[in-house]
């Protein structure tokens, strides 16, 4: 039992030193997500109908397929394939990314279209071209309504992160791994991992509801 | 020409194989998950304060830790505990239970989502709990957690693939193989990813049938 | 002068939640036929009298009789039979949303009475018709209106042959102009012989069709008696008040 608590503390640094490189994954990700996501989103609901087939085949086909194909298809095909010479981290981060992409262009989506049709109405009666009236009005209303979406989308992607592992990303999990091998101490190796994720959960969320509360408009109410 | 020989004679023929054990892996863990959700989440709603808190306790662990994480501890952290599980069952356990803690998320929502004063109208009428519950609370409780149960299920199918990580080589991991043995790394896991695309939008498609199939005029619009 | 018969008694119900008492030792006796209105301002402690008389809400003190026989609380199964015959109209309708008008009615007919299915759908039928509703049986409570839920509600509670109806403001939920045929349908119930306890803030209706008028305030009855007393030569300072006012407001 003691030796239980002796590998879990001696190898916290080292475990703590992944948490660094899960952080960067999921703001990688997020990131890419969030700017992908917006794009795709307008392309949805402001777009052709050749604009909305496009997104609505990204979005399929980054919500059917899992993640650990999707990191094995880019990182031992496609980029070698194409002579691309990229990090685990980076593929893992892109792939992550791209995934994220989808599923935040929906909450986009829908925080969009839950907006009062009057918005851009008014907008265009005051002159505003199209991209200022998406870009002014509707964007900033819409985001403001996507927090909690993406709350919930962050620790999606903080769990997901975990399955760079796969690709030898020196994360959290990987790291857990790593040192259980030698020690022999998985199980509370892997449940101080664990601990470590809810904490990142945690500190995540809290942080996006002090957002929240920060650029809540006064008297709106949904 | 040869490639296709190839992918129909020798490829395949194997990821079939591993489809088969992806399913295998996919229906019971979702009809486990299922039920331990439905537990989990009446325990949430009407159990005593104790029950109530264990409950969500469990939910936090099991919502909390990554789903890899969870495998590691059935199959490598066990052992230690003496219990050795073999691959699959160790990822039916994983699936399981942490499937069942989203489960109980959406049960939990469509059961707070019924209107109090129904169950009034219920007791009123002379309903006991346990004929309130069946006749009135769960009927509705269902059509209202069934997309996000159905969703949940989808999850599980593309999560599947993780169960490669513990040595159940199902569709992936058979892919992997293949893979790192004849170095087509791309072909085989665009088959891969268009097998698991299939499976999803198949199980989409079925989703949105049972959504219809059970809808009540203006249901959707009481959800509180 | 009709033979008084008490179907219904009940002494001293409390009920307090935490420092806040909504009811004190409300007392009253309903007979056979009779048509019992509570009025009072908001909060009065109207709704939680009716909720104690069916125990939806559990009285901290008091005693309940139907028929001269107690209702014990402990006794889970007398206390089911008990409900089912006495019938409760709620002012938020209460529909069950899942089920059409028709099951609605037939839902308590099928798994408390356990009556076969046919002998339910036509009892169910019968109710239906009775508080004219009998061309929309097929539709959901989304797809009725204010007037009609609550009507399908009466015949749900009428369904199980209830010995009384308590009804909580059955007309507070609706539009003026949907609030007439319900209480015509109350008032059709009271013709055919039915034992009703009703509150509402319909005074005009109380003074027609009450037998009695019971005024709460605060919790406490303050005064009984026949709507003629009441309105005209009411014996307490604040049910003058109160009737002064309600005039005021909704004329006659």
């Amino acid at each position: 039992m003691t030796e239980s608590f002796i590998a879990i503390y001696d190898a916290l640094p080292y475990l703590l030193k992944g948490s660094l490189v899960t952080i960067g994954l999921v703001i990688g990700a997020m990131l890419l997500g969030l700017c992908l996501g917006t794009v795709l989103a307008i392309g949805q609901v402001y777009g052709n109908t050749f604009t909305k087939r496009l997104v609505g085949i990204y979005v399929w086909f980054f919500r059917g397929v899992p993640l650990l194909v999707l990191l094995f298809l880019f990182y031992f095909g496609l980029f070698p394939y194409l002579n691309i010479n990229l990090s685990a981290f980076t593929v893992a981060a892109m792939v992550l990314g791209l995934i994220s992409a989808s599923y935040q262009s929906q909450i986009f989506r829908g925080a969009i279209l839950s907006l009062p049709v009057g918005q851009l109405k008014a907008a265009r009666a005051i002159g505003m071209s199209e991209t200022k009236s998406i870009a002014f009005i509707i964007l900033p209303q819409a985001f403001r309504l996507s927090v909690p979406g993406w709350s919930n989308e962050y620790s999606i992607v903080l769990k997901d992160s975990a399955v760079a592992y796969a690709l030898g990303v020196m994360e959290v999990m990987a790291r857990a791994h790593f040192v259980a091998s030698r020690t022999y101490e998985h199980l509370p190796l892997y449940f101080a991992a664990g601990v470590i994720f809810l904490i990142l959960t945690y500190l995540g969320t809290k942080g996006l509801r002090i957002l929240e509360e920060k650029v809540r408009i006064p008297g709106y109410s949904r | 020409m040869e490639e296709l020989f190839f992918i129909k004679n020798d490829v395949m023929p194997v990821l079939i194989r591993g489809l088969i054990v992806s399913i295998q892996l996919i229906i019971p863990s979702a009809l486990c998950g299922l039920l331990i959700g439905v537990f989990i989440g009446v325990l949430r709603v009407f159990g005593s304060v104790v029950t109530r808190r264990l409950a969500d306790t469990y939910v936090m662990i099991f919502r909390g830790f990554p789903l890899i994480v969870q495998l590691f501890i059935w199959y490598f952290g066990l052992p230690h505990l003496g219990i050795y599980l073999s691959p699959y069952a160790a990822s039916v356990v994983a699936f399981s239970l942490c499937s069942g803690a989203y489960h109980s998320e959406y049960i939990r929502g469509a059961l707070l989502s019924i209107k109090r004063g129904q169950l009034m109208a219920a007791q009123a009428l002379g309903f006991s709990k346990v004929k309130m519950v069946f006749s009135i609370v769960l009927p509705q409780a269902i059509r209202r957690a069934l997309p996000g149960c159905g969703n949940e299920v989808i999850y599980l199918i593309k999560y599947s693939s993780l169960a490669y990580m513990v040595t159940c080589i199902e569709l992936t991991g058979k892919g992997h193989t293949i893979a790192s043995e004849t170095f087509k790394f791309t072909e085989i896991f665009i088959i891969v990813g268009i097998i698991y695309l299939f499976l999803t939008t198949l199980a989409s498609w079925l989703l949105r049938y049972c959504e219809n199939r059970v809808r009540i005029p203006g249901f959707e619009h009481h959800a509180v | 002068m009709t033979l008084k018969e008490p179907v219904l008694r009940v002494e001293n119900l409390t009920k307090a939640y935490g420092k806040k008492v909504v009811l004190q030792d409300a007392s009253l006796t309903v007979n056979k036929r009779e048509l019992k209105i509570l009025i009072g301002p908001s909060g009065g402690g109207k709704s939680t009298l009716l909720q104690c008389i069916n125990f939806l809400v559990t009285p901290d003190r008091g005693r309940v009789w139907l028929d001269g026989q107690e209702i014990l609380i402990s006794r889970k199964r007398e206390l089911y039979e008990y409900r089912q015959k006495v019938g409760m109209i709620f002012q938020d309708f209460n529909l069950f949303d899942h089920l059409t008008a028709l099951e609605n009615v037939e839902i308590g007919l099928l798994k408390v009475r356990k009556m076969k299915k046919a002998e339910s759908r036509d009892k169910a039928m019968h109710e239906l018709d009775r508080v004219g509703l009998k061309d929309h049986v097929r539709k959901y409570p989304a797809q009725l209106s204010g007037g009609q839920k609550q009507r399908v509600s009466i015949a749900r509670a009428l369904a199980m042959d209830p010995k009384v109806m308590l009804l909580d403001e059955p007309t507070s939920a609706l539009d003026p102009e949907l609030i007439s045929e319900v209480l015509a349908v109350i008032k059709n119930l009271r013709e055919n012989g039915m034992t009703m306890i009703m509150s509402t803030h319909h005074i005009g209706f109380a003074r027609e069709v009450a037998d009695e008028i019971v005024f709460l305030e605060d919790g406490n009855i303050l005064e009984v008696g026949s709507s003629d007393k009441i309105f005209t030569r009411a014996e307490c300072e604040r049910t003058r008040e109160f009737c002064s006012k309600i005039v005021e407001l909704y004329g006659n």
